[in-house]
């Protein structure tokens, strides 16, 4: 007797049909899976055989084939031993075989017969909506299933469960998630910009990143609060819109990190890797490549702390991303592209001791050895980077007696006005934010008032501007006007710009 | 191996035998011998063919009495089983190995597990 149940395979952010085959012939006891499995689905077996044998069923006797079609793609992860079990208790008789169309089925098992939540089941749902009716999921896994319209979600807790459900003995509800409770309120990150003293310039550097999705580069002596600043940016981030959202999930589904988020990350994200990673864990990789930290800082802050510290690979391989807001990975199994729209956050010391330019403090660095610490950082990196800016170290009294600054649902305000005038000004262009825009676009979009004009050049002049600096200064001196609302740039938009060039005043290095 | 504990196998294997009854298999053959292996006893249970391996242990014996059918003697059991189906030309029914232990205690009381499906062709 031979029964058919379908499950699915992930491949990147998508997913396909499987057909988990079984079959009996009668004869020694024994089995074997075959359809490309990797040892996580080969192991299944042993799973399977405590798990039918825990929930009160018996092993079947016979010798069992297990094929999983399409059998030319490589299967990999635990999700097929729920599907699996059922075949095997149907083709023995000890559940009732039923016409499996339209039911998907995917879950690990424990020993015990208990069923555990697996990794990817957002993308699976979203990409076989259209091809089946009803879904059966690990509970855990049920919110994340939820999130797809149109689709009956059946969460099930043990093979037990299961194999209740599709006798037609006991009926489990499909589950159910309000997508618009988990959009209402806005997102909760516990961390406040309020929590920060002083600093304002930089907060305000901030929110002009925020604003125009700028990177950022801060550089400070340690212990100045470039990452507390950093850590606190998504919290001035418009929220995520539903659509976003789900890509979201979809990514942190997949790397199988989504568990302790909820079902549906409405937070944007914020990485920060540590800088012993490697190229691979940015971009993303592995024998079936899989979304590195730049994919799962998609539409979040990709926060690189101890920037020069980073592998001089690990810095080229951002350039990609940060200009394309996508990588695409190319493995002799397949090429994968994952999403990564990220803003950079970078931070550094301004030389390795951290002490130069500390007017307490003298450095102890040799002239060389600051050079070739900043020499790490190459051009083409640099010249995505719209904002770089100093952040001095607090002095004791000025921690104690500064009052807290503005909170961040009130940057948040002013961020999300700016950004609605960005999306007005780039409709049905290929760009969402001003650090975006093209040399000709800069041309027709940023308007120069007369005395700004005055301003620009005289920057130019004196603090020796590149021909590089001059687009940057006029793309954040947009982003300071649309803040304002401003439609004209002004003199004091290009002046507050000009500002956050500290590099080029310092000659590339300060 | 001793005559002592020689006496005691076959002891042990009457012993198996009847408990086997008791539970309704039907005894076909003892001590099936092929190139490669030997299968103690070989019953019927219903429909299903089963081979049955005898372990005696007595109780100085460490862990469990199951753990010692190693991955060697379970070849050497699926061999002989297989020589079995052939010869006895078998074919289209299914098949079951399993274990039986027996472990004397001090005062010579004997206890029977049975342990079906205790093992699978790989």
């Amino acid at each position: 007797m031979l029964v058919k149940i379908s499950s699915a395979a992930i491949l990147g952010l998508d997913a396909y049909q499987i057909e988990v085959e079984v079959d009996s012939i009668r004869g020694l006891p024994g089995q074997s899976i075959v359809g490309l499995p990797d040892a996580a689905v080969k192991e299944s077996r042993d799973r399977v055989r405590s798990a039918v044998a825990n929930s009160g069923f018996e092993f079947p006797s016979g010798y069992f084939t297990i094929n999983l079609a399409p059998a030319d793609t490589k299967k990999e992860g635990p999700l097929y031993d729920l599907p699996i079990a059922l075949g095997m208790l149907m083709v023995s008789e000890q559940a009732p075989a039923r016409e499996m169309n339209g039911t998907l089925v995917l879950g690990e098992l424990s020993l015990d017969g208990s069923v555990r939540p697996v990794n990817g089941i957002l993308p699976i749902c979203l990409s076989l909506a259209d091809k089946c009716s009803e879904i059966l999921v690990p509970r855990e896994n049920a919110d994340e299933a939820a999130l797809v319209r149109g689709l009956s979600v059946i969460p099930v807790r043990s093979l037990k469960e299961a194999v209740g459900h599709l006798s037609g003995k006991a009926i489990i509800a499909s589950h159910k998630v309000d997508i618009d409770a988990l959009f209402q309120d806005e997102p909760e990150y516990g961390i406040d910009f309020a929590d920060v003293k002083g600093q304002g310039h930089v907060k305000r550097a901030l929110e002009v990143a925020a604003a125009g999705g700028h990177n950022i580069l801060l550089v400070g002596p340690p212990g100045s609060g470039k990452t507390m600043l950093a850590r606190r940016l998504p919290t001035i981030l418009p929220s995520l819109s539903l659509e976003e959202a789900l890509e979201v999930t979809k990514l942190y589904s997949v790397t199988g990190s989504l568990s302790g988020k909820g079902s549906l990350v409405t937070r944007r994200s914020f990485r920060s890797p540590h800088h012993t990673t490697s190229d691979i864990g940015i971009i993303g990789g592995g024998r079936i490549p899989r979304p590195g930290e730049v994919s799962l800082a998609h539409l979040g802050i990709l926060f690189l702390d101890e920037f020069p510290e980073f592998d001089r690979n690990v810095l080229e391989v951002l350039r990609q991303p940060l200009e394309d807001g996508k990588v695409t990975i190319s493995r002799a199994h397949s090429s994968l592209t994952y999403p990564a729209q990220f803003m950079l956050v970078a931070a550094m010391n301004p030389c390795p001791c951290g002490r130069l330019y500390d007017a307490r403090n003298a450095c102890v660095c040799l002239p060389h050895q600051v050079q070739r610490y900043w020499r790490k950082l190459s051009g083409p990196l640099l010249d995505r980077i719209d904002i770089q800016l100093e952040v001095p170290r607090l002095k004791t009294e000025e921690l104690s007696s500064l009052p807290a600054g503005e909170s961040s649902a009130q940057i948040r305000k002013r961020v999300r006005r700016a950004r609605e005038v960005q999306v007005g000004r780039f409709k049905g262009k290929r760009v969402f934010s001003n650090a975006h825009m093209t040399p000709r676009q800069i041309k027709e979009h940023c308007p120069l008032e007369k005395q700004a004009e005055a301003i620009l050049k005289s920057a130019i002049v004196h603090l020796k501007l590149s021909a590089r600096a001059y687009d940057k200064v006029l793309k954040v001196s947009r982003t300071i006007a649309d803040l304002e609302g401003s439609d004209l740039i002004l003199g004091r938009h290009v002046a507050e710009a000009t500002q956050y060039r500290s590099l080029d005043r310092k000659g590339g290095e300060f | 191996m001793g005559i002592e504990s020689f006496e005691q196998g076959q002891k042990g294997e009457e012993a198996a035998e009847r408990y086997l009854l008791q539970n309704g298999y039907q005894i076909l053959k003892r001590n099936f011998h092929s190139q490669q292996g030997e299968i103690d006893i070989i019953a019927r249970d219903r429909d299903v063919l089963v081979f049955v391996e005898v372990k005696n242990y007595s109780f100085r014996s460490y862990g469990s009495p199951l753990g010692a059918v190693r991955k060697s003697k379970r070849e050497s059991i699926v061999h002989a089983a297989r020589t079995y189906l052939l010869k006895n030309n078998v074919k289209d029914t299914n098949c079951r190995f399993d274990v039986l232990t027996i472990s004397r205690h001090l005062d010579g009381s004997r206890r029977i597990e049975l342990y079906k499906n205790a093992f699978f062709i790989n």
